[in-house]
């Protein structure tokens, strides 16, 4: 039995292949998967999700969202995700260096807070993530 | 009776309706392909959502915990609907459907909440209730323009902060849902409290997961999800419906120009016959008086 990976946002399905192993970022920190894995849910944090096989490495930037194993099946609800190939960078560092700034302009209890400190992990793990 | 040149002017402005008409058709079809796409692009995460809320759900039923309060529901005092519509009209029925369904639903929850509020989504709903002097209480506007995810969101979450604040004690959706890209079905939902999570998934429920950080909190970040989802999907549905009831108006008034057409060339070739009857008639009669 092989273990499967599919990563799902909003907008698409982004991939669904079958892999060696999975790492990603959870909120309680970095985790891997590998075949017969306990059934496990957790939420992710925004950051890297890299998968092996073959040997070979996969990065992902993924910006938050859910990661659940069951029966071998590796399933990921990301708010946003894209390859690491596929990722603009310059558009990546402008929305970074953006929300920081609007970030830093805002005390925790401001409206839009919340959505702005987002905005920033996402785009930080974007930049991480292309530069790997 | 109009004379040639008239009738001959009228023919060429419906020919040029008629071209209009025919491109709006076809930019309407173009547009009702790529929405349908994305209508079904968002299938697997909608579905995988779904699947995991139930699970995640069917156990904290199990284990009785403190329902979170975006699903629990209480008095219900004063409520909201959302009213989805278009920018731009020429679409048919499409935002007058839309908009008398809201009314009556105003009319049948009378009773049942103190105060129901209206805002809109789009142009021609904010129009159609102020024509008829019924109060928008937010209009968000710019959203259909370029339809992305976090838009949806940001939507969501204004409503899930005001639900939480005690503002508002129902949260409806009224959107033109998809059907097929000639028929559109007026709809409205209930956005929050959020109902749909009480169904148990049984098939998850046997599994049990290691959570991580807990049930709860997993919970209290995935109902967020679920209700900017709906929002999401409504507001794709309706900009499906939107381009499909476009394109079918545009097309039937492509035939009722081309009717036109021909029947004013009818027209127009019998009063040219008349005339060149007329002159003739007289070139004749002109030759027989000389004779």
């Amino acid at each position: 039995m092989a273990l499967t990976l599919d990563i799902v946002t909003p907008e698409r399905r982004v991939l669904s292949v079958t892999v060696d192993e999975v790492r990603a970022p959870g909120v309680l920190g970095g985790f891997g998967i590998r075949l017969n894995h306990e059934p496990f849910m957790t939420a992710l944090e925004p950051g890297r999700l890299t998968y092996l096989e073959g040997g070979r490495e996969h990065h992902y930037a993924v910006g938050g969202g859910f990661l659940q194993v069951a029966d071998n099946k590796v399933i990921v609800l990301a708010d946003t995700a894209e390859a690491a190939a596929d990722i603009d960078v310059a558009r990546a560092r402008k929305t970074f260096e953006e929300a920081q700034d609007r970030l830093l302009a805002l005390t925790e209890q401001d409206e839009g807070y919340g959505a702005e400190s987002a905005r920033v992990k996402r785009a930080a793990a974007r930049l991480r993530v292309a530069g790997s | 009776m109009p004379s040639l040149r008239d009738i001959r002017n009228r023919i060429g402005s419906v020919k040029s309706t008629r071209q209009i008409t025919k491109a709006m058709k076809m930019v309407s079809a173009a547009k009702l392909r790529r929405a349908q796409d994305a209508i079904l692009k968002t299938r697997p995460y909608a579905m995988l959502l779904e699947q995991t809320l139930g699970r995640v759900a069917a156990r904290a039923a199990q284990a009785e915990a403190t329902a979170h309060p975006l699903l629990a529901a209480r008095a219900e005092r004063r409520a909201e609907v959302v009213v989805i519509t278009s920018d731009r009209g020429l679409a048919g029925g499409f935002n007058s459907n839309i908009c008398r369904r809201v009314q009556r639903f105003l009319v049948e929850s009378a009773e049942r909440f103190e105060q129901v509020a209206v805002s809109t989504v789009g142009k021609k709903g904010r129009e159609y209730f102020r024509a008829r002097k019924i109060e928008v209480r937010k209009d968000f506007t710019g959203v259909q323009t370029h339809l992305t995810f976090e838009k949806a969101e940001a939507l969501s979450r204004e409503y899930q902060e005001r639900y939480l604040a005690g503002e508002v004690d129902a949260v409806f959706l009224a959107y033109n849902e998809f059907k097929s890209a000639i028929s559109q079905k007026p709809v409205v939902v209930q956005l929050l409290p959020i109902q749909t999570a009480a169904e148990a998934d049984a098939s998850g429920a046997s599994i049990d997961f290691k959570y991580e950080p807990s049930r709860d909190a997993l919970l209290a970040d995935l109902l967020p999800r679920h209700v900017s989802m709906q929002v999401w999907r409504a507001l794709l549905e309706s900009a499906a419906s939107e381009h499909g009831a476009r394109m079918s108006s545009m097309e039937s008034a492509t035939k009722n120009a081309e009717e036109m057409i021909t029947s004013l060339s009818l027209q127009y070739n019998r009063a040219r016959q008349a005339f060149v009857t007329k002159e003739l008639m007289e070139i004749v009669s002109g030759a027989e008086a000389l004779k």
